[in-house]
């Protein structure tokens, strides 16, 4: 150490044991506080409800801007997370933000599926909820033409409809972070080992595949992520943006949904197990659902530091769609951050804009 | 401003930092080997198993305390949902007379949905 950083740091000293038991103090009242407290009111856009058929959500939020691009957008959120993860708090809301930037957006959201949904296939959400949704957000909205957005298995699911209903109404598709090539989403594939993992056995025993199994999958991906997300809150909980962010995210991400367990059968045995997606071999409900067959503009976007669905795993959606007007952006991020939060405000929604709005009339 | 080299609490967090990457690192080692799929498919299998059993004897259980079971309040909660849902579907449909009754001759006006003539910021000139 050399003499100026020394005496430098000698002369920061009080001040800074003042900051640090300043911060104390403020833990021990802000973290009574943050006990007695309940989080903020997430998904909070207006919106009506358009249909609600068991698992399946269609929402319409109500349109901000004097004048709207004329396709309507359609999201399509994953079937394991609530779609709130788009719709966090004013000024940290995708939807708000799509809203404002003059857009028509319609989502199709998941419940928990009851027990007797057990039974719900890929089918019916590839070839029932998602063309119903579009049909109804057509009939909402007056328009033939849909643009849909899929978020991680969401844009798995629309990518299997885009293939099937490849002559329309899609006319643009966006992905978030979509995984194709399932060889690479390494521990996913180590904990579904055909050899020892037996799907069967567990959806003929449980029926819908339980929200705590799925979390937990999630969570072995980053072991240790959660017990350092709880010393990071205890050391910030003296900072209100900062407990208000690790609130809305980490209420989101336990609040995992259960798979329908003929649908996560499928899943398994098709996409993890066959990689019938990767090989233009899927099919749904007897219908070749081979992503070449998609031509409509294409965007993908994808997380740089993304432990759910790697890169490797989802670099190929480009490749192998047929469409002509198709790109591929990689952001910084990860697999939430990409599409929520202060990275995604500043990187992917306004790439999504500038993408979108010129294809949206 | 002190250095952050010799901020104690700037190491500290550095360290939880490196700390939670290292042991999620050799954690993703130890999970990708085949050994431990092994194990955790077995233990797993074994778990679902007893859950099961567990689940029946507790209800045996409540039924004999006169007491709900889970797969009574399930089935409850079935019927909430199932009762929301057709809430949802009368609002739906409420929402579609209204908007039907926007239509000349109609009752009261839906709320007007504003033009689809929007253009982008490059063709129509500045963003609104």
């Amino acid at each position: 150490m050399n003499a100026p950083a020394a005496a430098l740091d000698l002369a920061d000293i009080p001040e800074r044991i003042q900051s640090e038991v300043q911060r104390a103090i403020q833990r021990s009242i802000k973290g009574v506080e943050y006990i007695a407290s309940s989080g903020p009111a997430l998904g909070s856009t207006p919106k009506d409800i358009l249909h609600v058929r068991g698992t399946m959500n269609l929402y319409h939020y109500r349109p901000i801007a004097d004048e709207i691009y004329r396709v309507p957008i359609l999201i399509v959120m994953a079937t394991t997370n609530r779609g709130y993860i788009l719709d966090m708090v004013p000024g940290q809301s995708f939807i708000e933000f799509l809203l404002k930037r003059g857009y028509d957006v319609y989502m199709l959201d998941w419940t928990a599926p009851r027990p007797e949904e057990k039974s719900l296939r890929m089918e019916d959400y590839v070839l029932d909820f998602i063309p119903d949704c579009v049909r109804r957000v057509q009939q909402d909205s007056g328009e033939t033409d849909v643009t849909v957005i899929g978020y991680c298995f969401g844009g798995v699911l629309s990518l299997l409809y885009g293939s099937i209903f490849n002559d329309g109404p899609m006319k643009n598709l966006i992905c978030f972070t979509t995984p194709v090539d399932f060889r690479e989403m390494k521990l996913f594939q180590n904990f579904s080992d055909r050899r020892y993992f037996d799907v069967d056995r567990l959806v003929d025993s449980v029926g819908n595949v339980p929200p705590e199994m799925i979390l937990s999958s999630f969570d072995m991906l980053r072991p240790a992520s959660r017990v350092v997300g709880q010393i990071q809150l205890w050391e910030n909980i003296w900072n209100d943006e900062f407990v208000k962010s690790y609130r809305m995210f980490d209420r989101w991400a336990t609040d995992t949904l259960p798979l329908a367990g003929e649908y996560f059968r499928t899943i398994t045995k098709d996409l993890m197990w066959d990689n019938k997606l990767f090989n233009g071999t899927m099919s749904v409900g007897g219908r070749l659902a081979d992503i070449a067959k998609i031509k409509v503009p294409i965007l993908h976007a994808v997380a740089e530091h993304d432990h759910i669905v790697p890169y490797d795993a989802a670099k190929h959606l480009i490749q192998k769609v047929g469409s002509a007007d198709k790109q591929e952006v990689m952001l910084k991020g990860g697999h939430v951050s990409l599409v929520a939060g202060a990275n995604a405000i500043k990187r992917l929604w306004p790439k999504l804009d500038s993408w979108l709005c010129e294809r949206s009339t | 401003m002190a250095d952050k080299s010799n901020d104690p609490v700037a190491m500290w967090q550095n360290m939880i930092g490196e700390m939670e990457k290292g042991f999620n690192s050799f954690a993703n080692k130890a999970m990708e080997s085949p050994e431990f799929s092994k194990v955790v498919n077995q233990v797993g299998g074994v778990t679902a198993g007893a859950q099961k059993q567990l689940g029946e004897l507790m209800e045996k259980y409540l039924v004999s305390m006169n007491l709900p079971s889970r797969a009574q309040m399930d089935s409850m909660a079935e019927r909430l949902q199932s009762i929301e849902g057709q809430l949802n579907e009368i609002k739906a449909l409420l929402h579609q007379v209204h908007s039907n009754s926007a239509a000349p001759g109609g009752g009261y006006p839906a709320a007007p949905r504003p033009p689809r003539t929007r253009r982008p910021p490059s063709a129509g000139g500045e963003q609104k």
